[in-house]
């Protein structure tokens, strides 16, 4: 197991970089279409982009108003 | 029970809504995703952060697959009990304060009825969540760190799945009994800090205590270790389970919404 090759790396690495990625999308999605939110949309919006899994978390759970 | 059914359905198309579906599960994948990958990538970690003195040898023994397994549990038991009290604090006291509770249940819903399916749902979207996460978390530590025998899996995953369901029973009760939904959150995580304290402080009074299962679960996990204390110790949770459930439909009964 110790001679793990680039590829494999990336084997390894991409999936987990890409569904980051996806719940970043999802959040932004969905800050998108609340209707409302606690604070200035793009606030959320670079909470979102910038912090890295805890910004999307924090939006989902005290990001949107009435829902 | 046909009117549960409705009323379960109804509860998953809300979540579903407001993507409580996608987001959990996604982040119970990584949270147990990450714990193999970072022990694996320790040792480059250390070395890139670059504040080592010149010549520093760093020898980390590199862990036991199911150690990292009971490393990943730990992760859950911080921040994945943290997102399963905050994505259902407001579980009744939300249906109550917004008025949905008075409307349902006018029509012929009993109380148990309309507790069971919210619990339900809740209890799916966790199960779901969390066993999507730890099978990653078994998949990666496969690859990465070393086998991990799968009767420890099994038995980890039902303990662990079961002190999942006991937290998230606190979070509809304390949900029921408070109005705001922050300080159900906050009561129910303090009371499983509580909980695990007095179980470390008191092993003696509290060996039954449901505290114990998550040291239940990483021990298993370590050893396939299945014994009658573990058996009590899940018993006991079940029956705290029950009772806190009856509590929440008692609540509910004497208050169902705001203006009475």
């Amino acid at each position: 197991m110790d001679q793990i090759t680039n590829e494999m790396l990336w084997t390894i690495i991409a999936p987990l970089a890409g569904l980051q990625f996806l719940l970043a999308i999802i959040a932004l999605v969905a800050c998108a279409r609340a209707e409302s939110t606690r604070g200035p949309k793009w606030m959320w919006v670079l909470i979102i982009l910038f912090v890295n899994l805890l910004g999307p978390i924090a939006f989902f759970v005290a990001g949107r108003r009435n829902e | 029970m046909n009117t549960f059914f409705v009323l379960y359905r109804k509860e998953l198309l809300e979540m579903l809504r407001n993507y409580k579906w996608i987001w959990v599960p996604l982040v119970f994948i990584l949270l147990g995703a990450m714990q193999p990958v970072t022990t694996y990538f320790l040792p480059q970690i250390l070395a890139g952060a670059g504040n080592m003195p010149e010549g520093a040898v760093i020898e980390i023994p590199t862990p036991q697959g199911s150690e990292v397994l009971a490393q990943t549990l730990q992760q859950y038991n911080t921040l994945g009990v943290l997102i399963i009290t905050l994505s259902f604090m407001a579980v009744i006291s939300g249906e109550r304060n917004s008025g949905t509770a008075a409307m349902i249940l006018v029509k012929p819903v009993s109380y148990t009825t309309f507790v069971l399916s919210k619990w339900s749902a809740m209890l799916s979207l966790t199960a779901v969540a969390f066993t999507a996460g730890y099978a990653v978390s078994l998949y990666y530590t496969n690859i990465l760190i070393g086998d991990v025998g799968a009767g420890g899996f099994w038995k980890s995953l039902l303990i662990y799945m079961i002190w999942l369901l006991f937290v998230g029973t606190l979070t509809v009760t304390s949900s029921a009994l408070l109005r705001s939904p922050g300080g159900a959150a906050f009561t129910a995580l303090g009371a499983t800090a509580v909980l695990a304290i007095a179980t470390s402080l008191f092993p003696k009074a509290m060996a039954w205590s449901p505290g114990k299962l998550t040291g239940l679960a990483a021990q298993s996990m370590q050893t396939g270790l299945w014994d009658e204390k573990t058996w009590m110790v899940v018993l006991l949770s079940f029956v705290i389970v029950a009772l806190m459930i009856m509590i929440s439909v008692l609540a509910l009964r004497s208050k169902p919404s705001l203006d009475n």
